[in-house]
């Protein structure tokens, strides 16, 4: 009976996003059926990297094997490609056709420098900036910016982030200036460990993709690392943070800045943020709906309040919760461990419904193809 | 001639969905929910009742000192009998900490109480509640009953420290009782790791991966409750203040029952226990992981002398050194074989720092 509930509300799911999500000017050669496409860096059950696309009921578009983890991917405005972005210390990210997977280029990074998972793409199409890591002096922040030349990247320059360890960055509605999360912390190449956490200095900087300054703001707490961002169409930016102090102190793992006012911790309840496990994965806004979500992977948790109230609307369990994306209606969690969910408000009351995509191995961030 | 034949059909299929097949990680959850968590916590529950009524009967002056820390050390056992089991509304929103507060690096537990007892003022459980949970459960129920044992001996200074001991008692009962009440609940953990899918668990492999993520994370703090006082994580230098329940001298005794609990979530009631998710080709692995289980069990059992005793000397360090290697075993095997076995990823964003 329940199993029987649960696919009715899956099938109308499905139907529902595949009416309100398209796929873009271009179609899915040999990919045909309904579904918006999710896509993740995944990997399989002995180790080994893959690019995936995945729609929302369950159908594979392509998973195709990469030699180094991915982390977060960044969708070309215009074209049906995408890069899938090496996760921190890795130095080769993977330009992908998202029509069939095949790879299109191998972007390595340039010597004395790895990527930290993070990159956008500016709305002409022509131009990629990631957050990069000099090794020469480690943690010195910097963007790689890098030209499309067809459905190639070329390396163009480099621009400083204006703070250490920088990890996500996204644009403002202006689609022109960028918001950095500085997560504040030292590591060398071909290392995951931290080297200063007695002398930590996150901040979150706005500036143009020109490289200008607009303005450095930080946390009261030096050890909470900022890392992850979602922008709402207003120019509400929400930052998500990793806290690196003690297990019993409160860290504010949720920030917020709104159009015109400072960086200031979003109003969550002590009990919640001490069910966070001081650790953060993605963040992300749903724009109609006005809702942020966050996953906290070591808690197990899966938390979405509304962004203009605070008001609480879901604080689940969801193991190992990952990635999350808005869609129409609520949002797609992925998860490192289990099942991945669509949460949705039904009848007023937040729910998660399974999804019939692959379970386990889902990295910490989600993209679902925008119309 | 038609109806009866329907009839018959009906009562076939009934008949065959009854001994129909399910689902054996279903099954192994429900009855792992029932037949080891539910009566676990339940005991949990008799334990910190009996608590509450031995502070009152102690501050009383109808019960003595010894029948106290008796009660004290069944609860303690208690306690540490659900740590393999801690999954839900125990292991969310810090509530364990509440329950006992380790590591206690900094001795925040005898510090805070003295503070807590020498500011005076009214305490009772609904006060105790919005206290730091520092101090509000067994540890420091445990400093009163063990550490400030001159005071206990006067009058005045045992009078001063009851309201606490009290509030306490009745705190941990009132927890314990809140966490049981939810467990049974129509939409509480008995439900949900019977009935797939629900709220919290998609499908019966979450709900299995979850009780293996709790069994996982209860031996791999076995070690460092262990490894802690043994200096593991302090050059070598022996830190036995570090340890878990010192000053009840009940640590091993807790690693113990910690360990059997755990112990029995592998082999389940009648069987049913994450040992018979293994199939048939895994016997080997089933008869590692009962072997590195008889050999830790063995090494406590054989061991009659405290925490303390055996950090004192060379040779009580050997024997710390081989418990602390065969637990060491069993949890390698649950966190890397088993788990594998089981096909379930325990932890892949979840410690990983991006």
């Amino acid at each position: 009976m329940v199993t029987d509930m649960w696919q009715r509300s899956l099938s109308g799911l499905v139907q529902r996003l595949a009416g309100s999500i398209g796929l873009g000017g271009w179609r899915l050669v040999g990919n045909p059926g309904p579904g918006a496409l999710l896509l993740s860096a995944r990997d399989d059950a002995d180790g080994g990297h893959y690019a995936v696309g995945y729609r929302i009921d369950g159908s594979l578009a392509f998973s195709t094997p990469v030699a180094q983890r991915c982390h977060a991917i960044v969708e070309h405005p215009q074209q049906p490609i995408a890069l899938f972005v090496a996760r921190r210390p890795g130095t080769e990210s993977y330009l992908i056709d998202l029509r069939d997977g095949r790879l299109l280029q191998t972007l390595h990074s340039r010597h004395d420098r790895h990527f930290y998972g993070h990159a956008v793409i500016h709305r002409s199409g022509e131009w990629l900036y990631a957050t990069e890591n000099d090794t020469t002096q480690p943690g010195r922040g910097l963007l790689g910016v890098y030209r499309f030349v067809g459905e190639r990247l070329e390396h163009f320059g480099e621009l400083s982030t204006h703070g250490l360890g920088p990890h996500e960055l996204a644009w403002m509605p202006d689609g022109e200036t960028l918001v950095v999360a500085n997560g504040g912390i030292r590591t060398e190449a071909e290392s995951r460990v931290d080297m200063n956490l007695d002398a930590m200095e996150p901040s979150l900087v706005l500036m143009g993709r020109d490289g200008m300054l607009i303005s450095k703001e930080t946390l009261a707490q030096p050890m909470n690392s900022i890392r992850h961002l979602a922008v709402a169409s207003d120019g509400t930016v929400a930052a998500c943070q990793q806290f690196m102090g003690s297990g019993d102190d409160v860290a504010q793992l949720l920030a917020v800045k709104r159009p015109g006012e400072g960086f200031m911790p979003f109003p969550v309840s002590d009990e919640q943020l001490l069910s966070m496990g001081n650790y953060t994965a993605s963040v992300a806004i749903n724009d109609t709906l006005r809702l942020v979500a966050l996953t906290a992977p070591r808690a197990n948790r899966f938390f979405v309040w509304d962004l203009d109230t605070a008001e609480v609307k879901v604080d689940a369990p969801m193991p190992d919760c990952a990635g999350v994306a808005a869609v129409q209606g609520g949002f797609v969690v992925t998860s490192g461990q289990g099942r991945c969910r669509y949460y949705s408000a039904r009848e007023g009351q937040w729910l998660g419904t399974p999804l019939a995509l692959p379970s386990a191995h889902w990295d910490n961030h989600l993209h679902v193809l925008a119309t | 001639m038609f109806r009866p034949k329907l009839l018959f059909t009906s009562l076939a299929a009934l008949a065959l969905g009854a001994c129909a097949p399910q689902d054996p990680q279903a099954v192994t959850s429900a009855a792992l929910a029932s037949q080891v968590i539910l009566p676990t916590y339940s005991q949990w529950v008799d334990a910190d009742r009996q608590l509450a009524q031995s502070a009152l009967a102690f501050c009383q002056g109808t019960e003595s000192l010894d029948k106290a820390r008796a009660d004290f050390l069944v609860a303690q056992k208690a306690w540490a009998a659900l740590q393999p089991l801690l999954i839900g509304p125990l292991a969310e929103g810090n509530r364990a900490w509440s329950v006992q507060f380790w590591p206690d690096k900094k001795n925040l537990v005898g510090r805070q109480v003295e503070q807590l007892v020498a500011a005076g003022g009214t305490l009772d459980a609904a006060a105790l509640g919005k206290a730091s949970v520092v101090v509000q459960g067994l540890s420091a129920y445990e400093y009163i009953l063990f550490d400030s044992k001159p005071e206990l001996a006067d009058t005045a200074r045992k009078a001063s420290y009851c309201p606490l001991l009290v509030a306490i008692g009745e705190r941990q009962k009132a927890l314990a009782e809140d966490i049981l009440a939810s467990w049974k609940r129509d939409d509480g953990m008995l439900a949900q790791l019977t009935k797939f899918p629900n709220q919290r668990y998609a499908d019966a492999h979450e709900a299995i991966a979850d009780l293996l993520r709790a069994q996982v994370t209860a031996l791999d703090s076995l070690k460092k409750k262990l490894g802690a006082p043994m200096g593991r994580q302090s050059k070598g230098v022996a830190q036995p203040y570090q340890a878990e329940a010192w000053r009840s001298q009940s640590s091993l005794k807790s690693l113990q029952a910690s360990l059997s609990a755990a112990q029995t979530v592998w082999n389940g009631v009648e069987g049913k226990g994450l040992r018979n998710l293994l199939p048939s080709d895994q016997k080997p692995l089933a008869g590692k992981i009962d072997t590195a289980y008889a050999a830790a069990a063995q090494a406590l059992n054989d061991n009659s002398k405290t925490l303390t005793e055996l950090l004192a000397d060379p040779a009580g360090q050997k024997t710390l050194d081989v418990i602390y290697e065969r637990l060491n075993t069993v949890h390698r095997l649950h966190e890397g074989e088993l788990a594998r076995a089981l096909n379930i990823q325990l932890g892949f964003n979840a410690n990983d720092g991006d």
